[in-house]
């Protein structure tokens, strides 16, 4: 069953075996000419920033006097910072439980909304929707709703005798999972249609093939389904990883890292540490900290993607 | 494969037609796969109903006890005065100049470096994938002042290519095309190639018509990042006149009041293009245009 | 090598003369080098500041009103939200494209006095008769290190608004707002209503926000001769039993009598007051007309006094003047700041925003058009500053009271460990900074 779904039409005939060099020379040429606006900007506005960043992770920086060198100070005074391991802890919290979630989810809305239902337009407009709306006034929106003595969930929520007392924002054990349903709510639709285009690009008789070999419903998602979309899953779980291990936008606007900074992630603190307390360097110690922690792990899932990946 | 195991196909056919199942089961299926739709829609749409719907609330009807989702008088006037407190209009025409610019650029950029790093054998291809990866991962709000610093040497500040051109190629979107190009099947591509086209001809002719759907979502995320992005607009551009529309909205957010009413107005206008830009695409999924190209 | 002709040299000369001559005549500068005045004469500066919302419009105005009753100073002016202005600030500064003039809270002066950022502004007040008149408080507010940073842009105290209506339901005489402590207990107390006994108040007696808020918690701990930080910046008042008896009696009242919601922000607790679910707020002018349109029936009064005295919030927004700008758009920037201060421009800025004026010498009469305005500057005697003098004041604030006060309030400890352990760190920070 699964060497068929994964062994598809192949008309090509035989082809040169030995690549030419001139095809190879040619083939590096075009590659070059290929990448070079975008590598021409990349290099001036991104690496050359980030090598700046760099830099200054090793020094003392207030932007307004000129760096002072301090060797590796800031990447060992890391560890006997409180306020790093918290953030450090939050960030791992928040990416670990938000991550599955999204994919999951995501794979479960387009799974759904790719089958003829009624309201399917609708579904896929409505999940996608909060993807485009600016986090900024969508916040203010979300605290509306949210707050747990004007707000409209809790009137209603209160109605049908669930009240809390400090409602999600303000309760220390609660602010956290509710800044993850945000961030859940807000991209989910943009995960959903990366699945959704995978979805359907898979070729119909394949399920025809599938039903009549007896497999439908959850054996033909387990079994032809899921493998068929390794590559989105995998798209989707780097990209999901990584955003989430850098969550920032609905922290600052919701709970600015409170209470008492509870839902203060990586990034939350880097921004804290350089705007609000002038020190750059150590914030940009931080940032490569974190961008460490991303990196191994998305080496990590690319070699685990890699085995699985679907090849046409 | 469709018709291997004739007989044994056929039977199981005959069962099915013959088995005394009646066909509530599937409408009630879908009934109640409707239904969760219509919830899962609900929920997830609350925040801009919530936000359409107090657009047209008086001021003095939006903090107040008990909420009311639905206004209890009517009112326009938040629509209209917002032409007066902001010049809505420019910001409008700016922020479609930045995020439209930025989107199409980028998507020509992005798609040409993407096929070469998933199509093309050079050496060093890795290196800059790891490279470009790496760039996903270091958050803005450390490269902000270096790059700032940058522009101010270049003298690009107040300016429209100080806004657009570091936007003109971006990592994530490398990323997300070269991993969609990887998927596309390369028989087309081989077939092109051992008849001696030239690689920009494949890219143009072949391999960006299939990855129409990529490209729509990719410009999607593209336009809508950059229409709502506050922060670097404000930081390149000292000048009124070249300011885009988040930072008109913030001048509805008071430090200590907020003005609500007029606020939403300003943002649901401001979410037609997005919106009818995400409409226009989503017709596109719907009408299957993901194929892939299953030639056979 | 060419010879000039003598006709050549004539016209040379004259027209270097007549530059000269041109250039002496604007009579802006001292320093040749940086004129910068358009061909007119004008010196063009600019201005940053945060005055989004309902107070922008006021503001607009003044500079508009500015620019056009003269030609030799026009003001350019940028507003943004808050904390993009601070985003902004250094970075364009320290590339040398700073704002010439920027409004900022006065307690944020000191984090840029002592690193340079800002020009003294002593002698614009030995320069200006005028500045005598400016509220002596908020003159103060911005100093630092003994210099002036700073002039007033505005000023006002936090004041008492309470719900007549709600005081008139709970048995309370509508019109004797609170005067002292055990006024104020008792009468939150008996203003708060739990009427089906879940545990969660449907009405409050007070609204007090303890974080993202203008200081409201801090007047409680002056009440009691207690206090965050001294009034020279030095030592950390957390650990007093003042401050400690203070916070435990008010912490105990919202955590355990439920008198105010926990965990409030400014704007939670502004809304809060704004849909009648609380009977009392502390807090500034700019909620007056939110809440009169709520159709709140309410009064102003002091902050009920504790047992040190009569005390509330002062809170200042400052002009300062960027250390690197030119002394010709220096001196423009004292100009403009000099006609926002005069009389008639404090008038109709305190009738615009609500605020009162930065002025001792502006009668109620003239202020009648808008009865509240008044109260909110009649207690600038009483009015303390939060953390003055202060240099790491984001610090001090974010890390360690705010913190300590959450903690308390969500009863993970008791005032005196609680403060005690936030008096040494915030004691380790203020020694630190120098």
């Amino acid at each position: 069953m699964t060497t068929e779904a994964k062994s598809l039409p192949t008309p090509i005939p035989a082809r040169p075996r030995r690549r030419g060099g001139r095809v190879r020379r040619q083939q590096k040429r075009a590659a070059w000419l290929f990448m070079l606006p975008s590598i021409a900007v990349l290099g001036v506005f991104v690496v050359y920033p980030m090598s700046q960043a760099l830099y200054l992770s090793f020094t003392r920086y207030d932007v307004l006097n000129p760096a002072v060198w301090l060797g590796l100070k800031n990447y060992t005074d890391l560890p006997g910072d409180p306020a790093f391991t918290n953030a450090l802890a939050n960030t791992l919290y928040y990416a670990a439980v938000t991550t599955p979630l999204s994919v999951g989810l995501a794979l479960a809305l387009a799974v759904m909304l790719n089958q003829r239902i009624p309201w399917r337009a609708l579904g896929r407009t409505a999940v996608f929707l909060p993807v485009v709306l600016g986090l900024a006034i969508v916040a203010i929106a979300w605290s509306f709703l949210l707050d747990p003595d004007i707000g409209l969930l809790s009137y209603w929520l209160g109605n049908i005798g669930l009240t809390s007392n400090q409602g999600w924002l303000r309760d220390p054990n609660l602010a956290m999972p509710a800044v993850m349903l945000v961030g859940i709510w807000k991209n989910v639709g943009f995960y959903m249609v990366i699945y959704l285009a995978g979805l359907q690009s898979i070729p119909k008789d394949l399920y025809e093939a599938a039903r009549i070999d007896g497999a439908k419903g959850w054996q033909a998602f387990r079994h032809l389904t899921w493998p068929l979309l390794a590559n989105q899953t995998m798209l989707v779980t780097i990209l999901c990883a990584t955003a989430t291990l850098q969550a920032f936008d609905q922290i600052y606007v919701m709970t600015r890292g409170g209470p008492y900074f509870k839902t203060e992630t990586l990034v939350m603190l880097i921004y804290r540490q350089g705007f609000s307390e002038f020190r750059f360097g150590y914030a940009a110690a931080i940032s490569w900290v974190l961008v460490l922690l991303i990196l191994i792990l998305s080496l990590g899932q690319l070699v685990y993607f890699r085995r699985r990946a679907v090849t046409y | 494969m469709a018709t291997t195991g004739n007989t044994q196909g056929s039977a199981v056919e005959r069962v099915r037609t013959t088995s005394s199942k009646p066909h509530n089961p599937h409408r009630m299926r879908r009934v109640v796969m409707g239904a969760v739709v219509l919830i899962v829609s609900a929920a997830m749409l609350l925040p801009l109903v919530w936000m359409i719907l107090t657009s047209f609330k008086p001021e003095v009807d939006i903090v107040t006890y008990p909420p009311q989702l639905f206004p209890r008088h009517l009112t326009f006037q938040h629509y209209l005065d917002v032409w007066n407190r902001i010049p809505f209009a420019r910001l409008y025409l700016n922020t479609i100049i930045f995020a439209g610019g930025v989107t199409i650029i980028s998507l020509v950029l992005d798609s040409m470096t993407a096929y070469a790093l998933a199509r093309l054998q050079f050496p060093g291809r890795d290196v800059v994938f790891i490279a470009v990866l790496i760039m996903l991962m270091l958050p803005f709000q450390v490269t902000l002042i270096p790059l700032y610093d940058l522009l101010v040497s270049f003298g690009w500040t107040d300016s429209l290519h100080g806004l657009i051109i570091p936007r003109a190629t971006n990592a994530f979107g490398i990323f997300f095309l070269r991993q969609f190009f990887l998927s596309l099947p390369k028989d087309l591509e081989e077939a092109a190639r051992v008849d001696g086209a030239g690689e920009f001809r494949i890219y143009r002719q072949i391999v960006m018509p299939l990855a129409v759907p990529a490209l729509l979502t990719l410009g999607l995320f593209h336009f809508m990042y950059n229409w709502n992005d506050l922060l670097w607009p404000l930081i390149v551009n000292q000048d009124q006149a070249h300011a885009t529309l988040p930072s008109g909205l913030a001048l509805f957010m008071g430090q200590h009041v907020v003005e609500y009413g007029l606020l939403m107005a300003a943002s649901v206008m401001a979410l037609v293009p997005v919106v009818l830009f995400f409409l226009l695409i989503q017709r596109r999924f719907i009408e299957g245009v993901a194929t892939s190209g299953m030639k056979q | 090598m060419t010879r000039f002709s003598r006709r050549q040299f004539t016209a040379m000369a004259l027209g270097v003369a007549l530059g000269v001559t041109g250039c002496a005549g604007q009579g802006a500068s001292k320093n040749a080098s940086d004129g910068q005045s358009t061909g007119g004469g004008a010196v063009e500066m600019s201005f940053w500041n945060g005055f989004t919302g309902p107070d922008r419009a006021t503001v607009e105005a003044l500079v508009k009103q500015f620019n056009q009753s003269q030609k030799k100073v026009q003001v350019k002016m940028e507003i943004s939200p808050w904390d993009v202005f601070f985003q902004k600030l250094l970075p364009s500064i320290s590339a040398g494209k700073g704002p010439d003039l920027m409004g900022m809270d006065a307690a944020q002066l000191p984090q840029y006095a002592s690193r340079g950022v800002l020009r003294p502004l002593d002698d614009y007040y030995s320069k200006n008769a005028d500045s005598k008149n400016l509220i002596p408080a908020a003159v103060d507010a911005a100093k630092w290190d003994g210099k002036s940073y700073g002039v007033p842009m505005n000023f006002t105290t936090l004041e008492l608004y309470w719900n007549k209506d709600m005081f008139k339901a709970a048995g309370l005489d509508p019109n004797k707002p609170p005067a002292n402590w055990d006024e104020f207990a008792s009468m939150a107390t008996k203003l708060t209503k739990d009427t089906n006994g879940d545990g969660k108040p449907e009405q409050y007696g007070l609204s007090i926000a303890d974080h993202a808020t203008i200081a409201m918690w801090p007047i409680l701990l002056w009440g009691n001769g207690g206090g965050v930080v001294s009034e020279d910046g030095k030592t950390s008042l957390l650990g007093d039993p003042k401050t400690i008896a203070a916070a435990d009696k008010w912490a105990t009242l919202v955590r355990d009598g439920h008198v105010s919601p926990v965990g409030l922000g400014g704007a939670d607790a502004d809304k809060l007051f704004q849909s009648k679910k609380a009977a009392m707020e502390i807090v500034g002018p700019w909620m007056t007309t939110g809440f009169k349109d709520a159709g709140i029936d309410f009064g102003l009064a002091p902050v009920p006094a504790g047992p040190a005295g009569p005390v509330t919030l002062g809170t200042s927004v400052a002009f300062a003047v960027n250390a690197k700008t030119s002394d010709a758009k220096a001196n423009a920037a004292q100009q403009f700041i000099a006609f926002w201060n005069q009389k008639d421009s404090q008038t109709s800025w305190a009738l615009g925003s609500g605020f009162p004026p930065n002025r001792t010498d502006i009668s109620a009469q003239d202020l009648a058009k808008n009865p509240f305005i008044a109260a909110f500057g009649e207690h600038a005697d009483s009015a303390k500053f939060y953390l003055k003098n202060v240099k790491d004041f984001s610090k001090i604030n974010d890390t360690v009271f705010e913190p300590a006060l959450q903690k308390l309030l969500n009863g993970k400890g008791s005032a005196s460990d609680l403060f005690g352990k936030a008096s040494k760190d915030a004691q380790a920070i203020l020694g630190q900074s120098k």
